[in-house]
């Protein structure tokens, strides 16, 4: 019993993980229209400048925790005004294949100027090492982090998005941009504080995930932009919460098929291989998408002629 | 979702010719297909002439020049299979690079550990790509836009990962393609069998767009409210493009195979998949030729930049080439999508029409 | 112009019914329309007048009642299978195939005439290229026909609005349809120009033998053209008849113009209502 309470808390960890991703992810699609794939890329820029601060000039963690998060509003910014915006209009597929070749070249940056990053490097964080033992279920220091940090991001993000001028705006923009400028609300405005809000949402997750293996590449984000994706879709691509859910939905059930997988063979097909457990989890989520096409929890949309 | 790029305009340059000038066969008309005609003949002719060509400018090496060229017509066929269904038949799928890496193992498979003959092994790899692209293809249809976009992507990775597990598991380091014909293994021979193919199914791929069916997918793409009203099967056609589009990129993954005379499962993966977008993005969407300069475009930079040192250095930075070539593909994708939205090949009717100061203009919509 | 009760209906529309949401947007419909006549649909925007048209080239699934096109339940059959039956359309924001040339799009309308598929699309000689040709003689004849053979190799979204509203009428005729759904021809079309495209229309309904049934705001053409007449209001048939009597009724101008407003409105006031 409390070896399955295990997997479903690491579930729950990794789930968490999604979810900031799927809620940075939904954010942008659901206010500019891009479907972001390069923001496994800004994850990892984002973590990859914070390890250059710990080991470069041995900064104390803190510190380089809030120059990297700053970095990663800035980041956000300039890729709102540099990327996003020369092709705002562009139709939604060509400013996805556009999001995969700023991934591209975010990765080449980051390998040009810290070329020590191509290979797997040690990213310490105060917590390694410390954990809690509960009634025989063990919860790592950085696993609480991640619990507590999401779900006070959770927490933050949804006074702002419902209270705040800025917030309601934003919200009115993902439903519909003229309506918002009859309000008088600057769009410019809130899509650079969209990009720079999912970018520092990136930043807290790359560094999280870095924080959780102590290990950091560059391309180090790559393997959990997929499962964070599809739990975007499953959340139905258009609502906060629901891409929360997708996203700790996606992370639960890896963990609890790598439970069941584990130690199990099919004939010479060994099943506690990463990838058949991705396989089952994808297949899954395209049966999912066939009975409810918008999502599990999305609204289905009404065809104008 | 998809972007409206403009008519293929190299292959109906009379799209732009006075209203005089046109009617039933007309003066304009004869003349275009004139062009089209001697473009054709040209481009064969210089096909068949580069072997020598590149024996007078390489002498020794030009069999190894002539190898890397042959990539460029495995390109063609990949971007021309991405282009039918994307560029015409809209739809936005970015599966391709799953069938590619497929139909190479499938041919390896049958060829080298069972040892069929590789032509069934071409054969059955094609079958297979075709039959996979239906089994994508019809829940593809049910999902649309940014769900399709994420959904043929996994499709992608979690096939580059399954076939990477079959590599494991089978405790292969790489998986060589043997009982190659004899005149594969000569790079110049290779080199008239890839542009061979290349050819027949541009001319074949011409003929379809411009038939009923091409028509059928560019009114789709157009306006797919209209194209039901007049009595255009979607579903049908959707999946048609599917089929076609996933049976050719079979074609180009098992040449691909042959070509590098073994099967990777980086060729399922996430950077082959925007290696293809590249080809049609950069070349122009919904155009032959566009497929045909995107491939070059994509074929000829790593050839270009692996003339560089590796590891380079500018200043305190150094970079493997083929990270920079990853990198100037993305950095080129993204200042194509920013600056030329239709592509190169819309480029030389761009001009013209400054020429002649008439800008072209989008329609009402 | 006065035969009032059709002898034989080409269409028939019996208790349809559209609901979008909660909204009733179509309620219990009946409609008859006589083979060969010009048959007006007006009211204000919102009326539901387009969803009717929707209804019949399958757009939109009606939530009750049945269409019959010459006897033959129209309902149950896919969108893409009405237009084999001869039911053309024009839309109200033309919907033209923008990037393909004027000739092409009028080759695309025939779609349903023609059976070329993959294997015979991809070879340059055959049936493809054979019935293609018939085709396109065929659209040529059209064209001539409404005096646009000159655009036919133009790209048609780059052709200014009137020539394009032309072509949607081009494409919907080349199929030689029995029935021609017009979702408002004289929208966007200069004033002076409404009489000739009054002419045109009666002139498509005698050379083609076409039946229209057109949506149309501009009275001055209804009352130059149509047959009959049909006012819908809020999705229900607010009245029907002869364009002139139903025209000057007080209900349908107070629909139009709002209620008290009508009885300051003389005939010719009218006789251009822009919703």
């Amino acid at each position: 019993m409390s070896a399955f309470l295990q997997v479903v808390i690491a579930g729950l960890v990794t789930g968490s993980l999604y979810g900031l991703l799927t809620l940075g992810i939904v954010l942008i699609y659901r206010t500019t229209g891009v479907l972001n794939f390069a923001y496994g890329a800004i994850a990892s820029l984002c973590a990859c400048f914070m390890y250059i601060l710990l080991t470069g000039p041995r900064l104390n963690f803190w510190i380089a925790l809030v120059l990297t998060l700053l970095f990663s509003l800035l980041l956000g910014i300039v890729l709102e005004r540099g990327f996003a915006r020369p092709v705002l209009h562009a139709p939604v597929f060509t400013k996805a294949i556009a999001t995969l070749a700023l991934a591209l070249v975010l990765e080449t940056i980051a390998q040009a100027i810290w070329p020590q990053l191509a290979e797997v490097q040690h990213f310490s964080t105060p917590f390694e090492g410390q954990a809690l033992h509960l009634g025989g279920v063990y919860l790592s220091a950085i696993d609480i982090v991640i619990l507590v940090v999401t779900a006070s991001l959770m927490l933050v993000l949804n006074l702002f998005l419902m209270h705040t001028r800025m917030g309601i705006a934003m919200r009115a923009m993902a439903d519909n941009i003229p309506a918002t400028r009859l309000m008088g609300a600057s769009v410019g405005r809130i899509f650079m504080l969209v990009w720079a809000l999912s970018s520092f949402l990136a930043a807290i997750c790359g560094i999280l995930l870095a924080g959780q293996s102590n290990l950091i590449n560059v391309q180090f984000m790559d393997p959990i932009l997929l499962p964070a994706f599809i739990g975007a879709v499953l959340g139905g691509l258009d609502s906060l919460p629901g891409s929360l859910i997708g996203g700790i939905l996606v992370g639960l059930v890896s963990n609890l098929l790598a439970y069941f997988l584990a130690g199990h063979m099919l004939g010479a097909v060994d099943m506690s291989n990463p990838a058949i457990r991705d396989t089952l989890i994808f297949v899954g989520f395209v049966i999912v998408l066939l009975i409810r096409p918008q999502g599990l929890r999305g609204r289905a949309l009404l065809r104008r002629v | 979702m998809t972007q409206k790029p403009a008519v293929d305009q190299e292959l109906a340059p009379d799209v732009v010719a006075q209203p005089e000038l046109t009617g039933k066969k007309t003066l304009g008309g004869r003349l275009a297909s004139q062009r089209v005609w001697l473009g054709c003949i040209a481009g064969i002719l210089a096909l068949i002439l580069l072997p020598m060509l590149s024996d007078l400018i390489f002498g020794g090496s030009s069999d190894f020049q002539l190898h890397h060229i042959s990539l460029i017509g495995i390109f063609i066929l990949a971007a021309l299979a991405q282009n039918i269904l994307t560029g015409y038949a809209a739809q936005p799928s970015l599966g391709n690079a799953a069938f590619f890496g497929v139909s190479a193992y499938v041919l390896t498979w049958l060829s080298s550990d069972l040892g069929q003959p590789y032509w069934i092994g071409i054969l059955a790899a094609v079958v297979v790509s075709a039959l996979l692209g239906l089994i994508v293809g019809t829940p593809a249809l049910r999902i649309s836009g940014a769900h399709l976009a994420v959904a043929t992507l996994g499709l992608v990775t979690t096939v580059g990962a399954l076939l990477n597990f079959w590599d494991t598991t089978a405790g292969r380091q790489n998986y060589d393609l043997s009982n190659l014909p004899d005149f594969l293994n000569d790079d110049r021979t290779l080199y008239y069998f890839i542009f061979a193919i290349v050819v027949c199914l541009l001319f074949l791929s011409y003929h379809l767009l411009h038939s009923r069916v091409g028509r059928a997918w560019i009114a789709i793409r157009d306006n797919e409210t209209a194209a039901e009203a007049f009595g255009i099967n979607l579903t049908k056609y959707k999946l048609q493009a599917f089929v076609i589009s996933a049976a050719m990129t079979g074609l180009a993954g098992s040449l691909y195979a042959t070509w590098a005379t073994t099967a990777s499962s980086s060729m399922s993966s996430a950077d082959q998949t925007i290696a293809f977008l590249a080809m049609i993005v950069v070349g122009g969407l919904g155009s032959l030729t566009g497929s045909i300069l995107g491939a070059i475009f994509v074929g000829f930079l790593p050839l270009l930049l692996g003339q560089l040192p590796s590891p380079m250095v500018i200043g305190s930075f150094q970079l493997q080439i083929s990270t920079l070539i990853t990198g100037i593909y993305g950095l080129l994708l993204l200042l194509v999508l920013i600056f030329f939205p239709s592509g190169l090949s819309s480029l030389g009717t761009q001009a013209g029409n400054w020429l002649q100061r008439k800008p072209s203009k989008g329609g009402t919509e | 112009m006065t035969e009032v009760v059709p002898a034989r209906s080409l269409l028939e529309i019996h208790k349809l019914t559209v609901r979008f949401g909660g909204l009733v947007a179509i309620n219990e419909l009946d409609l008859q329309i006589a083979e060969g006549e010009i048959f007006a649909l007006v009211g204000p925007n919102g009326a539901g007048k387009t969803t009717v048209l929707n209804c019949i080239s399958g757009l939109i699934k009606p939530a009750a009642g049945n269409i019959q096109f010459e006897g033959r339940e129209l309902l149950s059959l896919p969108a893409h299978k009405r237009a084999s039956l001869g039911i053309g359309r024009t839309f109200q924001q033309l919907q033209l195939f923008s990037s393909m040339t004027v000739l092409d799009n009028l080759l695309t309308a025939r779609h349903t005439q023609l059976q070329a598929g993959i294997l015979s699309g991809m070879l340059p000689f055959g049936r493809s290229k054979r019935e293609d040709a018939h085709a396109r003689q065929q659209a040529m004849e059209t064209l001539t026909l409404l005096g646009l053979e000159s655009y036919a190799q133009r790209r048609a979204g780059s052709l200014p609005f009137g020539a394009q509203k032309l072509i949607g009428v081009a494409r919907a005729l080349v199929l030689h349809p029995r029935l021609v759904l017009l979702d408002e021809p004289a929208a966007g079309v200069p004033p002076q120009e409404v009489q000739e495209l009054a002419t045109r229309l009666r002139f498509w309904q005698k050379e083609l033998g076409t039946t229209l049934l057109l949506i149309e705001h501009n009275m001055r053409l209804v009352q130059a053209v149509a047959d009959r007449v049909c006012v819908l209001d809020y999705g229900s048939k607010l009245a029907e008849g002869d364009p002139k009597t139903v025209l000057s009724d007080p209900a349908v101008l107070e629909a139009y113009l709002g209620r008290g407003a009508s009885k300051a409105v003389q005939q010719e006031g009218v006789s251009h209502v822009e919703g």
